[in-house]
């Protein structure tokens, strides 16, 4: 999660938190399409939101005259990048393929990390154009039409998952999620409908990537480790799986809990350090008294 | 006949040295619109045999043949569209999915499971799925009964183990184009009179929807009453066959694995 300023009652400071927000809600929707609805456990979000942050930083440097094109040729890249991961361990069963989207995870870190010609490594690259979404005539500069346009965004996200659940490909995740092997007993192809939900979760993860850069201007690969990975996960279950409620629920309790300790008024280091018990701690209480989730219907298997 | 094993052959290295040879040749010959029960010990390698000419083992030696169509080593999806359904052992219905859920999973039609496909087609879509439902709706009436039909929201799981496996038998109706049927156990764990009923479908399932089923049975009451052959697998070969009355009372049948 990035570092953010601290400062009591800035309506300013509030809309970032809400931009923030919508951030998440994508990403935790996009780990839900996997972990909830495919019953793929993925460690590997923040790896698609990464490479989405940046193709969409290089599109924005490059040609940056309409968003929807931009939007499209990033979610393109990164869902065809998580066929690198998806083809080849779709197949394996539980731990296995946790560990390889963990691997997956790792390397695109190391990537990001060390292509510096690319990626300006730890420096990171700075100066990222806002969004145009239509030939220079409407720029999307400061915070408000940057959230309305990403609460747009996000309220289409919402609406296509929640449709996309209750049609017969959401059917059919969740009956692959209760027993792939019926499922393939019935003509159905597990591999295959498995690597689809994978290349959606992952373009939705790199559009909230390509948006997050554009909105922050800044990106280095500190914002895409292992760690942001875990905790998309802890805010998918902590809201809850298998439904379009329970990450939003979870995204909004890992980013508004924090804002909360604020005003307790405890020191920023001090802060930072109670926020990760909190998670931790809200974790293991959710595991215990409410394996679903705050709002889930299913208990992960 | 509508399937035929050519020579199929097994072996797996058991504990990393010794080879173990589950299947020696299994040869047979499964006739059309009947039914066929595959008996034998545990550990015979039955199920097994079903997951071969299914499709969910593919590491053999040897052919199957489906209605005159050789469907050796295919995956276990394109089996299943080629018309083998199957009833798996202990099988039950889809836990978090409703009875009705569970019926549409069961066609072999797959209008709007592809993600955008609902967005793009919906009208195509809502039709195949009111198909779908009437469908289950008929086929449930017909087969189990009237006050299943009332039930057709109730979760997978909310159905008592007998009424799942009775439904199970059911959705394996909804597959239009299936001619062959692979039913693992299909009594095991069900009450008496469930048992009557599985009875009934199994016969209405041949006599009147034309398919054939093979299927794996330890209860031998109920595979000399449902049976008309009876195929009797024993250290990796097909050691009898013929009609059920006849392998029940053979001799070699009934000390080997009948233990009389």
């Amino acid at each position: 999660m990035p570092v953010i300023k601290k400062e009591l009652f800035n309506m300013e400071y509030t809309l970032h938190v809400i931009y923030l927000l919508c951030i998440y809600i994508m990403l935790v929707l996009s780990a839900n399409l996997t972990t909830g609805m495919a019953n793929l456990l993925t460690m590997c979000q923040a790896a698609f939101y990464g490479i989405g942050a940046y193709i969409g930083t290089l599109f924005l440097f490059q040609c940056n005259y309409l968003f929807v094109v931009i939007a499209i040729a990033v979610m393109l890249v990164t869902g065809v990048s998580s066929l690198i991961v998806s083809y080849a361990s779709v197949k394996l069963k539980g731990d296995y393929f946790v560990l390889a989207t963990m691997g997956f995870q790792l390397i695109v870190y190391t990537i990001l990390y060390n292509w510096t010609e690319v990626t300006n490594g730890t420096y990171g690259i700075a100066g990222i154009p806002g969004i145009n979404l239509f030939f220079g005539a409407v720029s999307l500069d400061g915070i408000y039409l940057n959230l309305a346009f990403v609460m747009l965004i996000t309220i289409a996200v919402v609406l296509f998952l929640y449709r996309l659940k209750n049609s017969p490909y959401g059917r059919l995740l969740k009956a692959i999620r209760n027993d792939d092997i019926t499922v393939e007993a019935f003509g159905r192809n597990t591999a295959s409908v498995k690597i689809w939900a994978f290349a959606l979760s992952s373009a939705i993860a790199g559009l909230a990537g390509a948006l997050y850069a554009s909105y922050v201007g800044y990106i280095d690969p500190t914002s895409f480790p292992l760690k942001e990975s875990i905790f998309i996960l802890c805010a998918l279950f902590i809201g809850g799986i298998g439904n379009i409620e329970g990450p939003i629920c979870g995204a909004a309790f890992v980013i508004v809990l924090p804002e909360l300790l604020r005003f307790v008024g405890l020191p920023d280091s001090v802060a930072a350090e109670i926020r990760q018990i909190i998670y931790g701690v809200a974790l293991v209480l959710i595991m215990i008294f409410r394996p679903q989730g705050i709002k889930g219907k299913i208990v992960m298997k | 006949m509508i399937l035929e094993l050519q020579d199929i052959r097994l072996s797996f290295n058991n504990t990393g040295q010794e080879r173990l040879n589950l299947l020696n040749g299994v040869t047979m010959s499964i006739p059309k619109g009947r039914v066929t029960a595959l008996i034998g010990g545990n550990g015979t390698g039955k199920t097994t045999l079903f997951n071969i000419i299914s499709g969910f083992q593919n590491d053999y030696e040897g052919t199957v043949i489906l209605d005159g169509r050789d469907i050796s080593r295919q995956p276990a999806h394109k089996v299943s569209l080629m018309g083998i359904g199957r009833l798996f052992q202990g099988g039950q219905l889809l836990g978090d999915l409703t009875l009705m859920e569970n019926m549409k999973i069961a066609s072999e039609d797959k209008t709007g499971e592809w993600p955008f496909t609902s967005f793009f087609h919906s009208n195509k879509v809502k039709r195949q799925e009111n198909d779908k439902e009437e469908r289950a709706r008929e086929i449930i009436r017909n087969v189990i009964s009237e006050k299943y039909v009332d039930r057709m929201d109730r979760l997978g799981s909310e159905f008592s183990y007998g009424e799942q496996r009775l439904l199970s038998l059911a959705r394996l109706l909804m597959g239009k184009d299936d001619k062959l049927l692979l039913l693992d156990e299909p009594t095991s764990g069900v009450n008496p009179r469930y048992i009557s009923l599985i009875q009934q479908i199994i016969r209405k399932m041949t006599d009147e929807e034309g398919l054939s089923v093979l299927m794996i049975e330890h209860n031998m009451h109920f595979v000399s009453e449902v049976a008309d052959y009876c195929a009797f697998l024993n250290e990796g070969i097909i050691a009898k066959y013929g009609k059920s009355g006849e392998v029940l009372s053979d001799p070699e049948v009934r000390s080997s694995y009948l233990g009389l």
